[in-house]
């Protein structure tokens, strides 16, 4: 089976008079049909801009897409008219937000919001529109959906906003769903809601999902592969369980033993990875990890190393390649 | 001049920790301000106008005020100019020395009305209460009049003149730096260095003076310097209304209002008074922004 | 939104009143006999006529009693009569009312469309040509005095070109006057407009907007102008305000027929009666004309309605 979303070698970069940040550098990766991949990084690795970049979204200037590919369903979307690319976009191919209070529109009703959506790619009239919108807030489970649908964002709670931002993302049920950190901004019980409301919309339409998170503990029992992000590379990609048995780049590793674990030992302490990511206006020769890095040898210090497939699915950008201590 | 940082923000390095000398901040904030084209412009334009009004004796060929050293009405030539009036007074002559005016009423009228409305905001805003209940209200009314109504209210009280005027447009400002003043000491008053000097027992004028005043004085500045603009302005209108400065006096509005009645033969006598406030105001309002931009921390990180 | 509307009327009446106050005082701080001053300009007024005018102005009186006289007369729609002339001073203010309000108003609606218009496409094409372009027009704008830009175009149109009349009070009349006045303003709105387009561009429903594949069109008509629209029905109450005091200038250099050209004769003849009306008529518009353009903006905002 083709891959619905083949990225190839893209690089997205900010340019400024002052300087030229390479947020994303050289970034190859696949989504197939009906897949849930998982982006892992720290603020700044370039996780959010890949997707952005992806969308067509990346705001310019000064962000710029500077090569690669982007492969949607065959068509590259970084070749195709700004009208085709619009088409495509909140219809086959959707993105939700980390803070649902400032991606909706203070002064419109959800109810508009939505039924732009909905109308921008279908030939519904505005009554069936309206119907549809109801329809969709009844998906996320927004109780008397269509009195809501007459509210202002500001009249719904965090995690009723954000339901509404994933109802407007289902508008034309897209095959393709990123949600970027959708509930970082939200508390932790309601966090657990949003999962399983994206888990269970994702079995019913048989969508693809991109979920990007600082945040690996969360992707447990959601994602099928996992992509670590750091300093705008991929540094590690390989399934769920894999990565979590068998890390193999240190930032892996180190993001792991960053998590706190129920079933550890009791002496087993939580490592925060030391030190701060590089500065990407001035791209640091070698390995951007490398200064962080405790496994770090001479070569690592001169050259950048590239993604290498230790198993078929299972890829690693590490001269050393520890295995787990 | 507490938003002062070191301007080191993307660089997370510890050095940025050591505070810098006064001497390097003055600097650093030079170098900001000096950094957008248009502070350069208006620096430029405001030491011209200093020059000129400082060295108007030699610059200007003739007496401002004497009568028929050319003939009457003729337009701008080598010898005269911006021409002549409708005494053959040189205009250039009396546009150099008004220059002199237009500065001393600015920054009159920017005094009277930033010492009284800093007074105001201060007091209003360090006792709050009543008191500053009272004074903040008194301003709203005093604002929602408009600055146009007070400066002619003031006129017709006091009569026509250019004192009255550079008075009526110092009081007609008052509310506005009052409201500057006064949001800025309650936004310092909630700040941690504020309430621990408080606690530690400081007393009152060491409180308004060593640490509340020094920290608003900066979009006091900032406002004071577009406020010349905007005095300059309001006073040039007042003596065009023939409110203000009275013939034959070489204020640039007062000028041009007499120059009206000769606008269809001689508009030279309108044009250049009126290019000279324009370019003035231009001057102040030109550094003023930025003041502004060098001073907000914001702008000066991207 | 009922509790902030009486808010608002409570601080409005508040405002008036205070201002029929200052109108009683301003007599009494003229420095020396405002009755001598009044009645310098007329010739043979004898000390026993002044006697006699100054009983029939109740300035022999109290303060607190003459403030209770003008307030009886003025709640009797009785604003004094002129000082030259025995004209009824309300009715002379009524009759040249309407003329500045179609000033102010025709003033405004060049402030809005150009400066609007100047702000959105300067924040649209942020930091390129077009925006410092735009920019540098602006503070050239603000910085021009507007009596000055009236009579230079003036001198333009009417004199050279010969395409307008020089002035008068009729609506022909009114464009140069309104092109005036409301350029001077447009340039300060196009500054804000900016400052706030700019803002509402770099939120996160921008990004939503254009992630559903709206049109750019419909992304910068339905959301982003919507929302910098807010701020400049916002700043409205304020521009009017100033558009007033501006009006009362240029109503001189047009000679537009006016309560702000009325002003200037009366404080040159020192008609105290008439100022004190003009300053009443004056703070009145201003004040009811703000508090309507502020509730507009609360029933603009949906954030403010229910709050």
């Amino acid at each position: 089976m083709p891959p619905l979303l083949s990225v190839e070698n893209l690089s997205t970069h900010f340019v400024t008079k002052a300087a030229t940040v390479k947020a994303v550098n050289q970034v190859s990766f696949q989504v197939n049909p009906g897949e849930t991949v998982g982006i892992v990084g720290e603020s700044g690795s370039g996780k959010s801009i890949t997707m952005l970049s992806v969308m067509g979204l990346v705001p310019s200037p000064p962000g710029q897409i500077v090569s690669g590919q982007v492969y949607f369903e065959g068509q590259d979307l970084l070749k195709l008219p700004l009208e085709q690319l619009r088409q495509i976009r909140g219809n086959q191919m959707a993105m939700i937000f980390q803070d649902p209070l400032s991606s909706l529109n203070p002064v419109l009703r959800i109810g508009k919001q939505l039924v732009e959506a909905i109308r921008r790619h279908t030939n519904l009239s505005s009554a069936d529109a309206k119907a549809h919108a109801i329809h969709l807030l009844q998906r996320v489970h927004i109780p008397n959906a269509a009195q809501r649908i007459n509210a202002y964002p500001h009249q719904f709670s965090g995690g009723m906003r954000q339901r509404v931002m994933i109802a407007m993302g289902l508008a034309c049920n897209p095959k393709l769903l990123i949600a970027d950190e959708p509930t970082t901004a939200l508390d932790v019980t309601i966090q657990a809601q949003i999962v399983e409301l994206i888990k269970e919309l994702r079995a019913d339409l048989g969508m693809a999902v991109v979920w990007i998170t600082h945040d690996l503990s969360l992707l447990a029992g959601l994602a099928d592969r996992i992509l670590v992000m750091y300093a705008g590379q991929i540094v590690e990609q390989a399934p769920l369980l894999d990565l979590y048995a068998n890390p193999r780049h240190p930032y892996t590793l180190g993001l792991l033993q960053s998590i706190p674990r129920l079933d550890a030992a009791q002496q087993t302490r939580l490592r925060p990875i030391a030190g701060l990511p590089p500065n990407l206006a001035n791209y640091p020769q070698g390995c951007p990890f490398a200064p962080r890095c405790q496994y770090a040898i001479d070569r690592c210090t001169t050259e950048d190393p590239t993604l290498e497939a230790i198993s078929p699915e299972h890829q690693v950008a590490c001269w050393v390649k520890p295995e787990r201590p | 001049m507490a938003n002062l940082k070191p301007a080191m923000v993307a660089d997370q390095s510890l050095e940025a920790i050591t505070p810098p000398s006064r001497a390097q901040r003055l600097g650093q904030f030079l170098q900001a301000l000096l950094r957008s084209p248009g502070a350069k412009v208006g620096a430029v334009i405001l030491l011209l106008l200093f020059a000129v009004a400082i060295f108007a004796p030699a610059i200007a060929p003739f007496e401002p005020s004497q009568m028929n050293v050319g003939p009457a009405l003729s337009p701008p030539s080598a010898e005269h100019w911006f021409g002549t009036d409708n005494f053959g007074r040189d205009l250039f002559s009396r546009v150099v020395y008004g220059s002199r005016l237009t500065l001393m009423i600015g920054l009159v009228a920017v005094g009277i009305s930033m010492t009284v409305g800093v007074v105001v905001g201060l007091v209003a805003g360090y006792t709050e209460g009543w008191l500053g209940n009272i004074l903040m209200r008194a301003m709203d009314v005093l604002f929602s009049f408009t600055e146009t109504l007070i400066a002619l209210a003031t006129v017709a009280v006091l009569g026509p003149s250019l004192r009255n005027a550079v008075i009526a447009v110092g009081i007609s400002s008052i509310p506005y730096y009052a409201r500057i003043t006064y949001g800025a000491v309650l936004v310092e008053k909630n700040k941690e260095y504020f309430r621990a000097a408080k606690t530690l027992g400081a007393r009152h004028g060491r409180l308004i003076f060593r640490h509340l005043f020094p920290n608003i004085l900066s979009p006091i500045i900032v406002v004071a310097t577009v406020g010349v603009s905007v005095a300059v302005l309001s006073a040039s209108a007042l003596s065009f209304l023939g409110l203000g400065a009275q013939p034959p006096s070489p204020e640039w509005g007062a000028i041009l209002a007499a120059g009206r009645d000769y606008f269809r033969r001689a508009p030279w006598i309108t044009t250049f008074p009126g290019l000279a406030i324009a370019v003035s105001v231009l001057g102040f309002n030109l550094l003023g922004d930025g003041l502004r931009a060098a001073l907000d921390p914001q702008q000066r990180q991207s | 939104m009922t509790r902030y509307f009486f808010k608002r009327l409570l601080s409005g009446i508040f405002t008036i009143w205070i201002t029929t106050i200052a109108v009683t005082l301003l007599i009494h701080l003229v420095p020396g006999d405002p009755v001598q001053i009044m009645y310098a300009q007329s010739q043979s007024t004898t000390p026993e006529q002044l006697e006699q005018i100054r009983r029939n102005l109740g300035l022999d009186r109290p303060i607190y009693e003459q403030y209770i006289m003008y307030m009886g007369r003025i709640l009797q729609g009785d604003f004094g009569t002129t000082i030259r002339g025995n004209q009824p001073v309300l009715d002379l203010l009524l009759v040249r009312l309407p003329n500045t309000l179609l000033l102010t108003t025709a003033s405004l609606v060049v402030t809005i469309v150009v400066g609007v218009t100047a702000g959105f496409f300067a924040a649209y094409k942020r930091d390129t040509w077009i925006d410092s372009t735009l920019m540098t027009a602006a503070i050239l704008g603000i910085s021009v005095p507007s009596f000055w830009l009236g009579l230079m175009l003036m001198y333009i149109f009417s004199m050279q070109l010969g395409w307008l009349p020089v002035s008068g009070t009729s609506l022909r009349n009114l464009i140069l006057p309104a092109i005036t006045l409301g350029l001077a303003n447009a340039a300060s709105v196009s500054r804000l407009t900016r400052s706030s387009m700019i803002d509402v561009l770099t939120q996160d429903y921008m990004r939503t907007a254009r992630a559903k594949g709206l049109k750019e069109g419909t992304v910068l008509s339905r959301h982003a102008l919507r929302n910098g629209l807010v701020n400049v029905v916002n700043m409205l109450g304020l521009q009017f305000t100033y558009m007033m005091g501006g009006a009362i200038v240029v109503e001189n250099v047009f000679a537009w027929n006016g309560i702000g050209r009325l002003a200037i004769q009366s404080i040159f003849q020192r008609d105290y009666p008439t100022i004190q009306g003009f300053i009443l008529i004056f703070a009145t518009v201003v004040v009811v004309v703000s508090m309507v353009l502020d509730l507009l903006y609360v029933w603009i905002d949906p954030r403010i309605t229910y709050k």
